[in-house]
């Protein structure tokens, strides 16, 4: 629980490598994540690893597809989500079906996303970025 | 194509029988497409199939487990390599042997699904539990070292070996804390497992040097106690120092220290096979080809580059 759900370190336990251990953890799940979204990842560059492990400390991992997913969307609503998270963003929505709860699912029906000005459509599982974001 | 469907198609039939019987059958010589780890290996991941593909003097590999479907097919990359009559060895990281619930069935039959996919001598996991109470450590974490433990993990071995088609190679893990309670030290705990369980021994010299140096004691007097003689391969890998630990990364150059405790392991007694496990940050082709002629020079074993 202390290491990733953000419980207090239990008793008996030295503090310090706990503690390091909980960082390691965060900055292992961070490049995870990455590689299941490296254009998230590359459009915020050097703030990445602090964006994602502030987001991520406290939070059990759902693994990096959800992770990321959710990291992505809750960017978007506070207006933070860069052009390139964007367009792997709408990509995704269009591609597979997520509910923030459970496993994505692939999508069998056609679907159109528009993220921070991207737009991306599926039809019979062809995925096209109709419009690149906003720059 | 037809030839390996044969053989394991051979090797499935002898391992139900196995199950059946309850014990071994007579094996045929091992075909030379299956042989156990030997020399210089490396982890084969994704990313650096092409650099594994180039390695002239390449014996053997290890690929994640859980990277692979049992049903195959096989990454091409990896086809290619077992076509070359290259060993491959799953190695599990999510069987969660150390947990404190029996071990998922449906997991068990996954690894031995992959192992007779590639043909595998043997398999190896951790000594280690990744998840509890529901939650997913996505990380291998310590068990406390105590006689509790030992008979959990023991029971979780046993019911995995019952299932798989090839020996199993078990791993101790690096940690950066331990438990209050432990009432063994990790020789001690790890033999008793080795010795109730008849597993063989998966030994990462980078994970002694992190733990002696994390943790406190000596690696030349755990290596001192360890038994060697069990040892199917040894894991050696890349780590940084940073916030007063050592980090055993996978992402990093491996450092003089590990490589140090290398020779002195083959010192004592030489294991088969030695692997280089490499996670992410790539290095260029020929700093990684370094690597392995480091680790090729420092245990005696031929270059493989």
């Amino acid at each position: 629980m202390a290491l990733v759900a953000g419980g207090p370190v239990p008793p008996g336990f030295a503090t310090a490598p706990v503690e390091a251990a909980r960082r390691a953890l965060l900055s292992k799940r961070a490049g995870e994540v990455a590689r299941h979204w490296p254009l998230l990842a590359a459009g915020l560059g050097a703030a990445w690893p602090a964006t994602f492990t502030e987001w991520a400390a406290g939070r059990p991992g759902n693994g990096s597809l959800r992770d990321g997913w959710d990291l992505a969307r809750e960017l978007r609503n506070h207006g933070a989500l860069p052009p390139l998270g964007a367009e792997e963003l709408a990509t995704r929505e269009v591609t597979l079906r997520y509910d923030g709860r459970s496993r994505p699912r692939p999508r069998r029906l056609p679907a159109v996303a528009r993220t921070g000005g991207a737009v991306a459509v599926q039809l019979a599982g062809r995925v096209r970025l109709l419009r690149p974001a906003t720059r | 194509m037809q030839l390996r469907q044969f053989v394991r198609g051979r090797r499935m039939r002898r391992w139900r029988m196995r199950r059946i019987t309850g014990r071994a059958l007579p094996t045929a010589a091992p075909s030379a497409s299956s042989t156990s780890p030997y020399g210089v290996g490396i982890g084969w991941r994704p990313e650096i199939a092409g650099f594994v593909a180039d390695l002239p003097g390449l014996r053997f590999v290890e690929v994640v487990a859980e990277a692979v479907a049992p049903a195959g097919p096989l990454p091409k990359g990896l086809a290619e390599l077992r076509g070359r009559g290259v060993t491959v060895v799953p190695h599990g990281v999510r069987l969660s042997l150390g947990g404190a619930e029996p071990v998922d069935p449906a997991r068990v039959a996954h690894l031995a699904g992959v192992a007779a996919l590639v043909d595998a001598p043997l398999v190896s996991e951790h000594i280690a539990f990744v998840r509890a109470g529901g939650l997913e450590a996505g990380h291998l974490l310590p068990l406390p070292r105590t006689r509790e433990a030992v008979a959990a993990v023991v029971a979780n071995v046993r019911r995995a070996q019952a299932e798989l088609p090839v020996p199993l190679a078990l791993e101790p893990i690096a940690a950066l804390f331990g438990w209050p309670d432990d009432e063994l030290d990790e020789a001690a705990f790890l033999t008793e497992i080795l010795d109730a369980t008849g597993a063989l021994l998966l030994l990462d010299i980078a994970n002694v040097h992190a733990n002696a140096r994390n943790r406190g004691g000596d690696p030349h007097t755990l290596l001192d106690r360890l038994p060697l003689e069990r040892i199917a391969y040894v894991h050696v890998a890349g780590g940084a120092e940073q916030g007063g630990f050592y980090h055993d990364t996978h992402t990093d150059p491996v450092p003089t220290e590990v490589l140090d405790l290398v020779r002195e392991l083959c010192a004592r007694r030489r294991p088969p096979a030695l692997l280089l496990e490499r996670d992410g940050h790539y290095p260029p082709a020929v700093e990684l080809r370094g690597e392995l002629d480091a680790l090729a020079a420092a245990s005696g074993y031929p270059v493989i580059t």
